[in-house]
Formats: structure tokens, C-alpha cells, sequence
């Protein structure tokens, strides 16, 4: 369908977004009935938002099957997600999506997903997680070709500059779209557009300069513009303002979009130092999946936004090859040198490192071997080998940041609420910007998914609910 | 693209692949980078002849053109495929007159020009008379019809055992590692099933667009099987004459008459499927080079499988000789030049695949 001919109809339901939030309620709202039209801001090539980039979801399952290795039950699941953070911002909204989980996998299946079965680089995750075949793409493709054959509408490079609102409910939304501005009207509006991580101009509100050194891992797309119409439309906010999903990643990618490929594992194989030489927290705290996505914040902490990663020839081989490639030099001092950090620091960090190993345990990278410094603060708490043998690599780090948390309130049916304690009558929100509800400041791998999952079911059954009846 | 370059190319976008590994449920290339971390020629050779070019990989990527890491599997493996088929074989390339399309059609035409002399000098023409009985002697007599055949295959199983020693000393190294009976069982079976085509889930690759779908697999295993068909049709055949005593033509119901006919009509249908489906396939995920090399490959398969059919219904009529030297010319065309054609990309294959099962057996340990 042309753009024109979609701006001059009237929909049940107009999904704000293309990725995965997205098309689950406009999956949800066609399933229910409703005509639907989803507006994707980005080309074709680029849509489905930061689920292009993901990988699994973590749902419920109370046996093990093909895709899991064994039962993940609720009581586990929501202990996780209670354990990373400061817990849940909502407790009732974060047991209803955690409750809800469970059935989520089957309708992913039923609507054309397919799973891949626990392999190697799977297999830390294999038993809480099920992994999208082929990744989030994959996910996102087969979806449009299931929305397609449903007959839900998609308009590429159709991008939500203004919602209006009456009294309590949207009465249009202004479009941009080749070249033009467009009103469309629409029963119900669903807005899963993301959350603000590209919009650095807002990132800076709260961080200030440091925001200007974060390389953003998803799509340039997700500034916000959605989000911000809702607070001016009284939305109450959800979520810290803080808030952020992020990992270390190279420093030489790309400001946007680099993705998993950017990513970085060396940091529990060696040490990791800060601009002035030294080092700032201790690498050897958990295993790597579990301390994963706590570095990206780490480094934003520290002058300039930069890290250094530094170890030996011992571990080489151990975790996944930099896609950049790694530095490297017969001595500590000259991979510094490499990298732009004091030699003379570095190398007197690392000395002073190797010479408060305890050397009590045997080194494990599948365990918490229990291999830590002495004396050492902060102290390398596991694998902590001594970094002696030539030849020596290093990698400067960047915070990666995946996604913001702070969104807009939701009620049990995921409409927006307001600060006044009403709620957009028409308005329903999933995903990353409603995700602050769930999450406040740690994150749980594989659960961004299972949110978009659990809450755009619930955006399109209410939205086409209201709209059709 | 100069050969380094072109390696240097892979490298950089493997490199990438190396440090995401979403794709590693689809096929055995990912979980074979996966047991790697640098890149040699060799491995990335292997890599590139592991893939079966079903482009699943590129339809789940998030980092292809326009994005900046321009990443291109199925292409950048087709190149360096392409750099495989004439890097083994010798000479590298054949003598001008014989390349191409052009070169092989003359080629046919001179050697049934020259099949046409031998069949007067020999048979004075049987074959061509209004009434034959069948029999492929009365074009030519069994000896010379051994030689003309012989020979090029000849040739050829002699270039491909060469092609075979070069490629696998530079992807894997020890010639005696080729003798692991247990190896060859295992790879013979993920050959022989076409198991790679199956894609990694319960599903199928979904070449050649993003629709999982089997039309691949099961027209290229037509093409397979009707091509091992038509072999066993011939070796049936000397069997019966050379063991039974029974000579040609065969009746109806007989092995060499069942399989020539069942594996001609499968490799028909199985050649004109691929074809098919090519031209639907993304011309940018593949390349103009490779794309005329695979359409002479059905080409020719497609002119051995109907003039064979063509034999053996027309044998009874005064068609019967003119067809049948077609066949043969076509026969001994396609086994002198098979080495420098895609036909040879079966070996190549093979060999990868049975590297990939023996590093599972390596890396099991």
C-alpha cells in the first residue's frame, strides 16, 4: 500500500515502532481483529529497532525441551530478576510479566520463530534462555512476513513527529513521511518506539559531557521523539533517568549500531585500568554473563569514558577474538604505549598486581576458581593469574549503551497512566519504553525480549479491545 | 579482486562473524570459524567450500550494506570458491579455445565431427541406417566406444586426484588424514543426504528468498541421484555384457534401461529446478562469474540427461544414431573439461566436509 492511500484510511490500531514490541501488538491486534497499521522509522533494511541486535528471551518453562536444558520456574526467574539492580520498579508489573513469560515462547513459535537448539556460544544460557535462530533479525523478518501475510500495514521511513491529544485520549498523529507531513487517525495507538539511548543531546541532561564519549549499540533511530509527546502529554515517567542497559565495548566502533560484534570479553582474563593507569573494580567479581552488562556503567564512571583491558599470552584463545583486532607488544609498557596510557603507570599497576596474587587455586575460567589477589585494592576476587608471559595485549573499552529504562508508567493493561493519576484512555505502551516499570538499574540478559514480548501481547489485545470492542 | 585481497577481505568480515556467532545454528561454516581465532588462507578456503551458498546467513544479518561493516558471506565465500576451482587443477586454465560457453560448444561439434569418421571408418554408419537394432556397437565398435570414453575420464580422475592433493594439503595438511574410514562414513552421509541443505532448524534454508522452503535440497538431490542413475545405467550395462554375456540393446525392464531413464528424467527436472530457482536468487549475493559458471553446469547436465533419454527412446528409429553421437560427443566434452568447470565443486565439498567431521572428532577429544 502506498503511503498516501494508508494516511487517507482509518485504523483500529497504529503501532508506533518496528521492532520486536512492535510487532508482537500489531501481531496481537490483527490476531483480535483490529486493521493495523505499523509505522517504522527506519528504511526496510534497517527496521526492527534494537531487536536487530538481539539474540534470546528468558521466559518461564518448568521442563527442559529441544531449545532449553533444563526447567527454569518462576520462583528462579523472579530471584534473578530481584537480584540484579536494585530489583523491580514495580513489583506488580515485573510478577505480572515474569507470570506471563511462560506462554510467551509458544506464541513466538506460532507466529513464525524459530529456535536454535543450545551450542557452544549458546550454552552458558542454554538452560534460561531459548536463542532466536539466526539472532534478532531473523526474529524480526519472520514476524514482517507473518504481519504481511495478516494483513497488517507497514510504512517504512514513516516517522511520528507529534501525537494530539483531547482531554484524555490521542485524537491524531502527525507523520512525516516521504518528504511530507501527514494526520492519521487511529482508534487506538500503541507506542513501542524504543527508548531515548540515540538522542545524546538527552543523554547529556543527565551525565552531562560523559554522554558525548557513549557509543550507542543500537540504531540511530531511537531519540525519543515518541516518548517526550507522552510526557508533555502528561505522562508520569517510570524507571530512573539513569537507567541504562550497557556493556563494554571497543573503542573503536562505531558511535551507532555496531552491535554484538563490538562487544569485548577480556576483562576477567587479565586487568582492566582506567586513563590514569589504574585500576577501579575488581575483574574477577562473578562469571563473565553475570558481570557482562555492569562494565558498560563501570567505564561511563571513569574520566573520559575509557578503559583498558590488558593480558598475556596464557589466556589467549579463551574468549571471543576482538573484531578489530587486539594490540599487542613484548612488554606491558609498550602496549600502553600503543593505546595512548602512561607505560610507567601501567606497568607499575600490573606490577603491583602480579605481586599481591595469592596463587591459592587453580585457574578455571568455567568456575569461580577462587584464584584472587592479597592486600590488592580493589582486589581481583577470581582467575587471577599473573600477567607475565609475553606477548602482551591490550584494548581500550567505551561504554556501549543498549537501551534507557526510563519510559512512561503503565497500568495491569498496559495503558500510559498519568501523573495525575488518570490514564491515555487510547494510548498503550510496550517494550523499551515502557521498561522502566520493570527494570531499575541492573539488567537480566534475554529479558528486554521477553518484556517487549509479554507487554506488546498485552498493548494489541487492550489496544484492539478498545478500538473494535 | 587480486587473490590477497580478496583473502584479506574474508578475513575482516569473518573476523566480525567471529565476534557475533549469531548465525551458528544454520550451518557447519559458523561452529568451524568458531574453532578458530586467526585466519589462514586455509581455513578460510575451507570455510568457503563448507558453505552451500543458501544465504541464510545474509537474510539474518544485521551488518549488511548500508551498514558500515558491509558484511557478505555467500559472496565473499563464492569468490573465494571460484579461486578454489582453478587454484587445484592443471593446467590452471584451460587453452583459450576451450573456455566458455563458445569453446565448449565447438569442442562438441569437432569431436562429433571426428566420432562421425571413426563410426564409417569402423561400423560403415550402422547406426545411422533406417532400421538399428539399438545397439550403441553400431555406431561404434566396443573398443573404440571404451577409448573415446576412457580417455578424457581418464584425464580427469588424474587432474582431480591432483586437484584433491593440492587443496587438502592447504586447508588441512597430513595426506594419510584423508584415510579415516570412520571420516569418510561420517562425511558420506552428510554428503549423500545433502544434510547441510536441511539449514538448522526444524525448517529448511530459505534460499532463494527469506521463505524457508526444501525446493533447493530436493531439486539439487534430483540432480545427485539422477546423475548416480545414469552412472550405475552404464556400469550395469557393462556388467551385463562384460559378466552376463548379454549384449545390447537391453529390453525395457532391464537395470541399465530403469536407472538410465529414472536418473535421466530426475537430473532433467532436478538441472531445470536449480535453474529456476537461480533466477530468482539476489544477484548481490552472489557473483557474475559464478552465476555463469553454475548455468553451464546445469547446461551441461541438461544436454547429457535429455540426449541420453533421447537415446534411449529414439533407439528403435532412424533418429537413433544422430542422437546417440550427440550423447557421446556431449559425454566425452563434459569428462575431458569437468576439472576446469563447477561440476568439480563437489570435490572440494567433499573434502571440506569431511575436514568439519574430522575436526568434530578432533575437538570432541
Amino acid at each position: 500500500m502506498r503511503g498516501e492511500e494508508a494516511f487517507s484510511r482509518d485504523w483500529d490500531v497504529v503501532i508506533i515502532g518496528g521492532g520486536n514490541a512492535a510487532l508482537v501488538s500489531a501481531l496481537s491486534a490483527r490476531d483480535a481483529g483490529a486493521r493495523v497499521l505499523m509505522l517504522e522509522r527506519a528504511p526496510l533494511v534497517f527496521r526492527g529497532g534494537n531487536s536487530r541486535h538481539t539474540r534470546n528471551v528468558r521466559c518461564v518453562h518448568n521442563a527442559a525441551d529441544a531449545f532449553n536444558t533444563g526447567a527454569y520456574r518462576f520462583d528462579e526467574l523472579w530471584k534473578d530478576l530481584c537480584g540484579v539492580g536494585k530489583g523491580p520498579s514495580d513489583e506488580e508489573l515485573a510478577e505480572l510479566t515474569v507470570r506471563r513469560s511462560e506462554d510467551a515462547p509458544g506464541w513466538m513459535a506460532g507466529h513464525g520463530v524459530r529456535w536454535q537448539r543450545p551450542l557452544t556460544g549458546t550454552l552458558h544460557l542454554g538452560r534460561t534462555n531459548r536463542f532466536f535462530l539466526g539472532g534478532g533479525k531473523a526474529l524480526v523478518n519472520a514476524y514482517y512476513r507473518r504481519a504481511a501475510a495478516a494483513g497488517v500495514e507497514v510504512l517504512y521511513e514513516a516517522s511520528v513527529e507529534r501525537l494530539e491529544f483531547a482531554g484524555d485520549r490521542c485524537t491524531g498523529l502527525v507523520v512525516s513521511s516521504g518528504g511530507r507531513e501527514h494526520r492519521l487517525r487511529a482508534g487506538a495507538v500503541v507506542c513501542a518506539s524504543g527508548g531515548f539511548e540515540a538522542n545524546i543531546a538527552w543523554l547529556r541532561r543527565y551525565w552531562g559531557d560523559a554522554a558525548l564519549n557513549y557509543h550507542i549499540r543500537g540504531p540511530r533511530y531511537n531519540d525519543g521523539t515518541v516518548l517526550a509527546q507522552l510526557f508533555e502529554a502528561g505522562a508520569e515517567s517510570a524507571g530512573e533517568e539513569r537507567g541504562f542497559h550497557a556493556i563494554a565495548v571497543d573503542a573503536r566502533s562505531p558511535k551507532f549500531d555496531g552491535g554484538i560484534a563490538t562487544r569485548l570479553d577480556t576483562i576477567p582474563f587479565g586487568v582492566v585500568v582506567n586513563r590514569d593507569g589504574v585500576r577501579f573494580y575488581d575483574e574477577g567479581e562473578d562469571i563473565w554473563p553475570k558481570r557482562y552488562a555492569i562494565w558498560g556503567r563501570n567505564i561511563a564512571g571513569q574520566p573520559d569514558q575509557i578503559a583498558y583491558s590488558f593480558w598475556d599470552a596464557k589466556v589467549r584463545g579463551l574468549f571471543l577474538p576482538p573484531m578489530y583486532g587486539v594490540y599487542r607488544g613484548d612488554s606491558v609498557g609498550d602496549v600502553a604505549a600503543q593505546m595512548g596510557v602512561d607505560p610507567a603507570t601501567v606497568t607499575a599497576t600490573i606490577g603491583a598486581y602480579n605481586a599481591a596474587l595469592s596463587g591459592e587455586g587453580r585457574f578455571d575460567p568455567a568456575v569461580l576458581d577462587g584464584l584472587g589477589t592479597r592486600g590488592l585494592d580493589p582486589p581481583k576476587s577470581n582467575w587471577a593469574q599473573p600477567i607475565d608471559t609475553p606477548p602482551y595485549f591490550g584494548i581500550a573499552m567505551r561504554p556501549g549503551i543498549t537501551f534507557t529504562y526510563m519510559g512512561v508508567a503503565v497500568t495491569r493493561d498496559a495503558r500510559v497512566r498519568r501523573t495525575d493519576g488518570s490514564v491515555l484512555a487510547n494510548v498503550f505502551a510496550a517494550g523499551e519504553i515502557m521498561s522502566g516499570n520493570i527494570l531499575s538499574t541492573g539488567y537480566l540478559a534475554g529479558f528486554g525480549m521477553t518484556i517487549g514480548t509479554v507487554w506488546g501481547r498485552i498493548a494489541g489485545e487492550e489496544a484492539a479491545k478498545h478500538a473494535v470492542g | 579482486m587480486p587473490l590477497d585481497d580478496l583473502f584479506a577481505e574474508a578475513e575482516r568480515q569473518m573476523n566480525v562473524c567471529n565476534s557475533c556467532r549469531y548465525c551458528e545454528g544454520y550451518c557447519a561454516v559458523w561452529p568451524a570459524l568458531e574453532l578458530r581465532t586467526e585466519l589462514t588462507k586455509g581455513d578460510l578456503t575451507h570455510l568457503a567450500n563448507l558453505c552451500h551458498d543458501c544465504r541464510d546467513c545474509f537474510t539474518a544479518c544485521m551488518y549488511t550494506a548500508p551498514h558500515e561493516f558491509d558484511l557478505n558471506p555467500p559472496k565473499v565465500f563464492t569468490e573465494i570458491r571460484t579461486a578454489t576451482y582453478t587454484s587445484y587443477v592443471w593446467p590452471r586454465n584451460l587453452p583459450r579455445p576451450l573456455r566458455g560457453a563458445a569453446g565448449t560448444a565447438v569442442s562438441a561439434v569437432v569431436i562429433g565431427l571426428v566420432l562421425l569418421g571413426l563410426s564409417v571408418l569402423t561400423t560403415d554408419g550402422l547406426a545411422f541406417a533406417t532400421t538399428t537394432s539399438g545397439s550403441p556397437y553400431e555406431l561404434l565398435p566396443y573398443w573404440l566406444m571404451l577409448l573415446v570414453v576412457g580417455l578424457p575420464a581418464l584425464w580427469s580422475a588424474g587432474v582431480g586426484l591432483y586437484a584433491v592433493a593440492g587443496y587438502w594439503r592447504d586447508t588441512h595438511g597430513r595426506l594419510g588424514d584423508l584415510a579415516s574410514p570412520r571420516v569418510w562414513a561420517a562425511a558420506l552421509r552428510t554428503a549423500v543426504t545433502l544434510r547441510h541443505m536441511r539449514g538448522g532448524g526444524e525448517e529448511e534454508c530459505a534460499y532463494p528468498t527469506d521463505q524457508p522452503t526444501p525446493a533447493r535440497r530436493r531439486f539439487h538431490g534430483l540432480t545427485f541421484w539422477g546423475f548416480l542413475l545414469c552412472l550405475l545405467s552404464t556400469m550395469a550395462a557393462g556388467v551385463e555384457q562384460d559378466f552376463l554375456g548379454i549384449d545390447p540393446p537391453y529390453p525395457p525392464l532391464s537395470v541399465p534401461v530403469v536407472s538410465g531413464t529414472a536418473g535421466g528424467v530426475a537430473m532433467i527436472v532436478g538441472c531445470a529446478g536449480l535453474l529456476a530457482l537461480k533466477r530468482r536468487a539476489a544477484p548481490e549475493q552472489g557473483t557474475e562469474t559464478m552465476r555463469r559458471a553454475d548455468h553451464g553446469l546445469l547446461g551441461a547436465l541438461l544436454v547429457l540427461a535429455v540426449t541420453g533419454v533421447l537415446t534411449l527412446v529414439l533407439r528403435e528409429t532412424a533418429a537413433f544414431g544422430a542422437v546417440l553421437l550427440i550423447h557421446l560427443a556431449a559425454i566425452v566434452v563434459c569428462f575431458g573439461v569437468a576439472p576446469y568447470t563447477k561440476f568439480v565443486h563437489w570435490v572440494y565439498r567433499l573434502l571440506a566436509v569431511y575436514q568439519d567431521e574430522w575436526e568434530h572428532r578432533t575437538a570432541d577429544r
